[in-house]
């Protein structure tokens, strides 16, 4: 295997591996809700940005201040589920779309006029680190990103399986008649899930802060590759984040590497048309389609 | 009954109030002036510095009685970084709101879709913060800039490698795909051909573009001495963060636009370093002319209003500001404007040459600023050093770069 597609690969893994890591929750928020929360790029930029202020402020470490990211976004998802979207759930898919667009619009907004439309990054003493092994290159702060991805992945689905809150939630996502039936509250398991996904996502946002550029309308870009992750990997299925995400972040490598980069942003468009015509339930066909 | 003649009485006070508003407005009639800007979106950034720079304009106008005797008074929309959008409220500016004059807002998209609605309305359009070719080839009699071209603006990047030894032999281009940065390349290229520097990779890549690191992998394994890079500000800085993480490390990196936007060395900070960007201003330069004095005392009222240094695109903008003020002046011209006095404004832009803090503008048919040197600056320990032209140059370029696993 020469240098050169090694590389390639690795730049891709580790691509898939941010993918991944911003999209696991949106594939929860999905998967149990039906809901595409088309604020989702917003979630990563308020953890983003909590990171950015708590290193600006106290000069806090990005991986130290991730925790109060995960805090702060899990309190705002379950308000905003509490008060906002859970308004709108039973009715039909386009309200909760027209909703969480307007949330997307209104949280970039208020970030701007808070925050104005400065772009910002956070230089830390070990930023831009990275290793040489066998003249490959690993940035450091994307392998981290990498493993935080698949810890996610696995907390999730041990919570998911092995608690009572996650079997509420999986009850929840399969009939919720039946749930609601069976005693569980579904507004609030509504808005615990929220939380949960929105505090993954600030995890990530977080965590991603010391290599991305942070500014107020970052969101939208975020969202649409997520988008395009969830509906690679499986619409609800949770590992199928992680799946899709190392895909999607493998095929952009290639293509930039091999093709040009023009290519490789076309590239997640294709791919996402082609598996929504031929396998809408994703690569390994365990998505919802409904 | 008393409720009722109450709310007579408040009514009749109301209007008697607005009356008074109305007549006093008769009476003290200001410069309207309209600027159509992105102030959100990916232009937001930069286009709020292109509105900063109007309203100290504006400040220091008015706090000397204004334009012959007339406080501007200046109207910004955001256009939300869509040309469609500006070309909108550039209309709605003239059509609606009847402003006198307009001054131009950011980035040559939206210049491009803000012009032709200039020149049919026959409303001057001076910009300093677009300078795509293509804004100049359309025979345009009310367009104006006073930044160079696009593919001039970066020849003092290139040309500045003249006087490094060992002059760099190759040279990788890469930039992305909208009008200002692709025609920034285009410059990139030509001045490499005039300087006999090959050119051995050259790659335009979307704005959408997220992941930096493989493409610029590529260009590494291609090994060139120097990367020429036509850039904004987010271009720059992403640039820059991916570059670091693969470690790649070419004698020299230079940028069309981003590394003298403050932020850049703010939130960058050591490795913004050696880092080398087109410009076409800065406060040391001997200029000066009206309104604003000195280039440095241009820089002194900025630092007092903003607490930060102007960009060049500021100074241009300014100073585009300054070119119509001059005219006005000497026309004698009073608001309201009409139509001949806009024709009138737009053949004296023409013929005139201004000296200002920004420089000596002198607009050609086209309504390019002929007039203008490039100039190149290099970040030296956080620091923006004017470098080239090497007649007006502060410091000595660093050259070479200075490797990332070395700082």
């Amino acid at each position: 295997m020469d240098t050169v597609f090694a590389q390639a690969l690795i730049n891709g893994l580790l691509l898939g591996g941010v993918y991944a890591a911003y999209s696991a929750g949106f594939s929860l928020i999905f998967g149990v809700m039906g809901v595409v929360n088309l604020a989702h790029g917003e979630l990563i930029m308020l953890g983003a940005f909590t990171s950015y202020w708590l290193f600006d402020f106290f000069n806090l470490d990005p991986y130290l201040s991730a925790p109060f990211a995960m805090f702060f976004l899990f309190v705002f998802g379950y308000l905003v589920q509490k008060y906002i979207i859970n308004q709108v759930i039973g009715q039909p898919h386009i309200m909760s779309y027209i909703l969480t667009f307007g949330l997307h619009l209104m949280v970039a907004n208020i970030a701007i006029k808070m925050w104005t439309q400065d772009f910002r990054s956070i230089t830390t003493t070990y930023s831009g680190a990275n290793a040489a092994i066998w003249g490959l290159n690993i940035p450091y702060a994307r392998l981290v990103t990498f493993i935080v991805a698949l810890f996610v992945t696995w907390a999730l689905w041990f919570f998911l399986m092995r608690t009572e809150t996650g079997r509420a939630i999986r009850a929840t996502a399969q009939d919720k008649e039946v749930a609601r039936l069976m005693g569980v509250d579904i507004r609030n398991i509504y808005a615990i899930t929220f939380g949960l996904g929105a505090a993954i996502t600030g995890l990530s946002g977080s965590v991603m802060s010391p290599f991305v550029i942070i500014s107020p309308e970052m969101g939208l870009e975020y969202t649409i590759i997520a988008f395009c992750v969830v509906v690679l990997g499986g619409m609800g299925y949770m590992p199928g984040a992680l799946v899709g995400g190392l895909v999607l972040g493998v095929a952009q490598s290639l293509a930039a590497t091999y093709l040009n980069a023009g290519v490789s942003v076309a590239i997640t468009f294709v791919i996402l048309f082609i598996m929504l015509i031929i396998r809408p339930t994703g690569i390994l066909g365990k998505g919802s389609v409904a | 009954m008393f409720l009722k003649s109450f709310r007579l009485v408040f009514v009749l006070l109301l209007i008697g109030l607005l009356s008074v508003g109305f007549a006093w407005g008769e009476q003290k009639k200001a410069w309207k002036i309209g600027v159509a800007v992105s102030l959100t979106g990916v232009f937001g950034k930069d286009g709020s510095l292109v509105k900063d720079a109007y309203t100290l304009w504006q400040e220091t106008v008015n706090s000397h009685g204004g334009v012959n005797g007339a406080s501007v008074e200046i109207i910004f929309y955001d256009d939300k970084s869509d040309p469609a959008t500006t070309a909108k409220l550039t209309e709605q500016l003239i059509v609606s709101d009847k402003v006198d004059l307009l001054l131009g807002g950011f980035g040559s998209s939206q210049l491009f879709a803000a012009s032709p609605v200039a020149e049919k309305y026959q409303y001057p359009l001076i910009s300093g913060g677009a300078s795509s070719n293509k804004l100049f080839d359309r025979g345009f009699k009310y367009y104006f800039s006073t930044l160079g071209k696009a593919t001039e603006e970066v020849r003092g990047c290139v040309d500045i490698f003249t006087a490094v030894n060992p002059k760099p032999k190759t040279a990788a281009i890469v930039g992305a795909d909208i009008l200002f940065t692709s025609l920034a390349c285009e410059g990139y290229k030509k001045y490499c051909e005039s300087n006999g520097i090959e050119v051995i990779h050259h790659e335009l890549f979307p704005m959408a573009l997220q992941d930096y690191n493989s493409l610029l992998m590529k260009v590494k394994n291609k090994n060139p001495d120097i990367l020429l890079v036509g850039s904004h500000l987010l271009v720059a800085m992403k640039t820059i963060k991916a570059m670091k993480e693969i470690d790649f490390n070419p004698k020299a990196v230079a940028f069309s636009y981003g590394p003298t936007v403050p932020k850049f060395v703010e939130d960058l900070k050591g490795d913004a370093n050696y880092v080398i960007a087109a410009s076409e201003w800065t406060p040391n330069m001997p200029y000066s002319g009206k309104v604003f004095g000195k280039a440095s005392e241009f820089n002194q009222l900025y630092l007092k209003r903003f607490s930060r240094s102007p960009d060049y695109v500021e100074a241009a903008a300014a100073g585009g500001a300054v070119a119509q003020q001059i005219v006005i002046e000497e026309l004698g011209l009073k608001p309201p404007l009409n139509k001949e006095n806009r024709i009138k404004i737009m053949e004296a832009l023409h013929k005139d040459k201004f000296e200002t803090f920004y420089g000596k503008i002198e607009f050609g048919a086209d309504g390019a600023n002929e007039a203008h040197p490039p100039v190149a600056v290099q970040i030296q320990s956080g620091k923006l050093e004017n470098v080239f032209p090497l007649e007006f140059a502060e410091a000595k370029i660093l050259y070479p770069f200075k490797p990332w696993k070395e700082r």
